[in-house]
Parts: structure tokens; C-alpha cells; sequence
């Protein structure tokens, strides 16, 4: 039974360890190209004029998203990228539906 | 609600950013007030016209500094008019349209000299953005600070990233995507939900 334990154990620390290898380790800032430097200078910019807590939860955010398998990462940026593509009625119209859905839940 | 509060709030309720409680908090204000109920009107379209050009350029960091200090003067200059004269705010929307319509062709005379390279139409477009924008800005600014919107302006870049920034750059990079998890992650879900009741629910 002990055996049993220990390798079911082990299947779960090597699996864990596989899926996070799969995931691209975070780049520094000097790899960024210079596009990317210029969005995280903006956005940081802006993080800065955030409240503390908000930052705070940015910063949660930020651990489970990258905690996210690449697939799911990849998604959520497809999807931000046809929010982004949304006209402004159209996205007064998530909006709505988003306080929609969130009000069912 | 006085008009002072229904106009900070208009930008984001455009926006569909306004939380349920003050967008209906505003909505019954507007339907009692002509006044409001236009300058609101004015402030979509300005925001859906703006939205709508498909082009973006990069604007000199000077412009965009010498077009904020300008749009600020103006602001400052009105908010003085009104709290001298009540009347004044009858010719409120006008005044702010004009105050758009100023800042646009100071942009575009600013920088004549500086981006002759690019094509006219080009840079109309993205200093008239820029000026939305920084129009935006500037009336939230009154109340509160709000999420930029999808403007691109030049920054000078440091030469050095400050420490938070240089240990974790891709969360800066990716903080759209962070400030919106949610909603990213229930996309679909979102898209998918009906608003047939939707009056209902915009009065509740």
C-alpha cells in the first residue's frame, strides 16, 4: 500500500513538474523587443496610478494566469484580442451581459 | 445626483464600465435632465467616432504633454465660467465640443513641422484620438482615475526599467489581459448570455 502511495506521489510531482516545463519561462526585460518594452513601460504606467490593493490583486492575477497551461494562456489573449476588436456598442453590449451573466451566477 | 457627478460618470458608463448601481443612478438623472441627457449623447458620439477611426500613429511625447496642458487650461477655464456664472451651463456641450474641436486642430498645427513624413490623413486621425483621449482623461480626472483606453502614444522609455518592472516585465505586458481575467476566461459564456429582458434589468 505504501508503494502504491509513493508512486502514485511521484506520477504527481513528475506530471507537475512536465506541465510547468511546458510553459515558457518568464523573459527578462532586455529580451523584450522594443515594442514590448514600450506596452509594459505604458502599462506599468498606468499600474502605478492604481490603489495598492488593486495592484495587490493585479499581482494575484498575474500568479494564476501564469499558473495557467499555455493553451489556456494563449486563449484568454485570443479572446482579449477580439474584445479588442469589439466597436464601442459592441462592447457596451459585453458589458451588459457580462453584468448579466455575473448577476446569475 | 447633481450634473457635476452625471458628467464625470458619462465616459465610463459609455464605456459600459460604470458600476450597475451608479449607471442606474445616472440614468435616472439623464432622464430627468435635458442638459445631461445631451452632453451624454455628445460624449458617445465623440467616443464612438473616436473608437471608430481604424488608424493609430505615434504622436511626439511633447505634443501629447503640450495637448494635455492645453486641454487642462481649457478644462480649468470652464470649470471657472461655470462656478462665476450658473447660466453658463446651458452652453456646457457646446463648450466642450469646441474645446475637442480646438485641441484637434492644435494638435494638427503643433505638428505640421514635426511629422511631415507621415500622411496627412494619418496624422488627423491619430492626433484627433489622441485629443479624444486626453478629453476623456481629463474628465475623469475630476472624480477619479479610470483605465486608460486603447491609445498608443509615445513614451520615452528609460534607459534602466524601474526594479518592479525590470523583475517581472511580462505582467506589465500583460496587464490588459490580467485587468479583464474574467471576463477573458467566461468569453464565451459572456458573449452567449441573452439581454431579452435587458430593460428590466437596466432599471433592477
Amino acid at each position: 500500500m505504501k508503494r502504491v502511495g509513493f508512486i502514485l506521489l511521484l506520477v504527481c510531482v513528475l506530471g507537475g513538474t512536465a506541465v510547468r516545463a511546458q510553459q515558457p519561462p518568464s523573459r527578462p526585460w532586455h529580451e523584450l523587443s522594443p515594442e514590448e518594452q514600450q506596452r509594459a513601460w505604458e502599462n506599468y504606467q498606468r499600474y502605478q496610478q492604481l490603489p495598492e490593493h488593486k495592484q495587490r490583486s493585479l499581482g494575484e492575477r498575474y500568479q494564476r494566469f501564469q499558473a495557467l497551461p499555455p493553451q489556456e494562456q494563449q486563449r484568454l489573449r485570443q479572446n482579449y484580442e477580439t474584445y479588442r476588436g469589439f466597436d464601442p456598442g459592441q462592447k457596451q453590449e459585453f458589458g451588459q451581459k457580462y453584468r448579466r451573466w455575473k448577476s446569475q451566477r | 445626483m447633481r450634473c457635476r457627478r452625471a458628467q464625470r460618470w458619462m465616459v465610463a458608463t459609455v464605456d459600459g464600465e460604470l458600476a450597475p448601481r451608479r449607471r442606474r443612478m445616472l440614468e435616472g438623472h439623464v432622464a430627468s435632465c435635458p442638459e445631461c441627457r445631451r452632453d451624454l449623447a455628445g460624449t458617445g458620439a465623440v467616443l464612438e467616432r473616436v473608437a471608430g477611426l481604424g488608424m493609430e500613429c505615434e504622436v511626439p511625447s511633447r505634443l501629447e504633454q503640450a495637448t494635455l496642458r492645453r486641454i487642462r487650461l481649457l478644462a480649468a477655464a470652464e470649470e471657472e465660467r461655470t462656478a462665476a456664472r450658473g447660466w453658463w451651463t446651458v452652453f456646457r456641450a457646446p463648450a466642450l465640443a469646441l474645446a475637442t474641436a480646438a485641441v484637434a486642430i492644435a494638435a494638427v498645427v503643433l505638428t505640421r513641422g514635426a511629422g511631415d513624413r507621415l500622411p496627412v490623413a494619418s496624422r488627423v486621425v491619430g492626433q484627433r484620438r489622441v485629443a479624444a483621449e486626453a478629453l476623456a482623461r481629463e474628465r475623469s480626472r475630476m472624480v477619479a482615475s479610470r483605465e486608460g483606453g486603447a491609445v498608443r502614444v509615445a513614451k520615452n522609455i528609460p534607459a534602466e526599467p524601474p526594479p518592479e518592472l525590470a523583475a517581472a516585465p511580462e505582467l506589465f505586458m500583460e496587464l490588459p489581459i490580467l485587468r479583464n481575467l474574467e471576463k477573458l476566461e467566461h468569453f464565451e459564456a459572456i458573449r452567449t448570455t441573452t439581454l431579452d429582458d435587458g430593460g428590466a434589468q437596466s432599471n433592477g
